[in-house]
């Protein structure tokens, strides 16, 4: 059984910097693992934790927020928000005893093609060494 | 809170309706229960039924918000430690003006768990020098052994915002507020849990008790559904939501967690989503892990500003 896991990973990557780093990696033809669903968002600020307990609550296995550098938000803070209520819901889900590596915050530019690949490769080894998320699912 | 402070609030609120306060939030002793509950009183003749005590558990906060509008004048308040904290955080949030309102200040010794007094009669248990006096048999109960679990890590008993102040406040509590929980390992940590959130029927009693949820529309309960006379069934079961009906322990979960999020930097600490809990669910175990976070990682306490609208406190290797 364990060896037919796949994993099923949603990303919500912001417009201006992941998700163009995402379309990077694309039209550069580098090859990362097929198991990323990416969702766009306007700004990585306006990923709400219900979303993220919303993928889990559906059955993904893990999530990705993927946002620009500090300093570089297409919105001057948006991804301050982001990181401050990502630190906060991962530190929760540890308290109630949810692996909180499931969850990650990504720094992408749109330039950073490569750096995607890689993160999204080594993310998806990683969920797959956790196996399937089933404590949300219910 | 003792019978003097009592009684110096009870002339204090008499007199200020008086003068410029049009109502005053303050705790009347309940008929039926061994506890006060909170109302409403607009003239000076009704102050005389004003009641405080250990006894007085509730936070005058949320009645405060609800009715502020409905007065031109000034609105007064009785508000012991919590409370007036929750004030302050709707003050700073733009919900209350704050020359709208007098605050009588209480500094608190605690409050009584009242779940505890439920078997007695309201006439039968008097509060008197620190101690809780049964009538029957004057039997003599220590505050202490009846307090409120929330109490014990009060860290503001006196109130952070008043015009004039009375009463005398218990000890502050000053430590790390570690939690057995977290020294268990992660699967029994979900297990407790789970079982915990097994119980919860999702009234949102913690909800519409918590002075700081005063959004009209909840995340968890969407009323403004965009619809039309000419929406189909389909359509209006299909509308998007975060959560639905449905009562099991991680849809419960995913409540309680949210909810807490919202919370974040806010909570006023008063323990009335615990209070007013039906199934005895350990609600304030979440909130304080997250307001012990928040401290630990931003180094963010009980500032002026908004935990949420600060922006340059981005911790280091994180």
């Amino acid at each position: 059984m364990m060896e037919d896991f796949e994993p099923k990973i949603l990303v919500f990557a912001c417009n201006w910097c992941s998700y163009a780093g995402a379309d990077l990696a694309g039209t550069s033809r580098l090859q990362y693992a097929p198991n990323v669903r990416i969702v766009r968002v306007m700004c990585s600020g306006m990923v709400n934790p219900a979303m993220i307990l919303y993928a889990f609550r559906k059955g993904f296995d893990g999530v990705v927020v993927a946002g620009c550098h500090p300093g570089d938000c297409h919105y001057n803070v948006g991804n301050y928000y982001a990181k401050k209520r990502i630190v906060l819901l991962k530190e929760m889900l540890d308290f109630i005893g949810f692996e909180s590596d499931r969850l990650k915050l990504l720094w992408a530019s749109a330039a950073e093609g490569k750096k995607f690949a890689e993160e999204m490769t080594n993310f998806t080894e990683r969920i797959r060494k956790l196996g399937p998320q089933t404590k949300f699912r219910g | 809170m003792d019978t003097e402070t009592e009684k110096i609030v009870r002339n204090r609120v008499a007199e200020l309706l008086n003068e410029d306060v049009e109502a005053f939030v303050v705790f009347v002793r309940k008929e039926t229960e061994p506890r006060e509950r909170i109302t409403v009183i607009k003239g000076p003749e009704e102050a005389e039924k004003v009641a405080l005590s250990p006894l007085s558990v509730n936070n005058t906060a949320r009645v405060l918000l609800e009715v502020v509008n409905n007065f031109d004048g000034k609105v007064g308040v009785v508000a012991k430690g919590c409370d007036s904290k929750a004030i302050k955080g709707l003050i700073s949030e733009g919900k209350i003006e704050r020359e709208k309102i007098h605050i009588i200040g209480i500094s608190c010794p605690g409050i009584v768990d009242y779940r505890k007094l439920i078997a007695f009669s309201p006439e039968d248990v008097i509060f008197e020098d620190g101690k809780l006096i049964i009538k029957p048999g004057d039997k003599e109960i220590p505050l202490e052994e009846v307090i409120h679990d929330n109490c014990r890590y009060c860290r503001s008993p006196s109130p952070v915002i008043y015009d004039e102040i009375y009463g005398k406040a218990r000890e502050p509590f000053d430590g790390t507020d570690d939690d057995e929980i977290e020294k268990l390992p992660a699967d029994e940590r979900w297990k407790y849990w789970i079982d915990v959130f097994e119980k919860c029927i999702r009234c949102y009693a913690c909800r519409s008790a918590c002075p700081m949820c005063y959004c009209t529309e909840c995340l968890v309960d969407p009323v403004n559904l965009a619809i039309s006379p000419m929406s189909t069934a389909e359509e209006k079961a299909a509308y998007p939501r975060f959560l639905g009906k449905t009562v099991t322990p991680a849809d419960n979960l995913f409540y309680h967690l949210i909810r807490v999020f919202h919370h974040a930097g806010r909570c006023a600490d008063c323990g009335e989503c615990e209070r007013a809990c039906p199934m005895d669910i350990p609600l304030r175990k979440l909130e304080r892990k997250l307001q012990k976070e928040i401290k630990e990682i931003f180094g963010y306490e009980d500032e002026d500003i908004p935990f949420l609208a600060k922006l340059d406190i981005i911790p280091e290797g994180r």
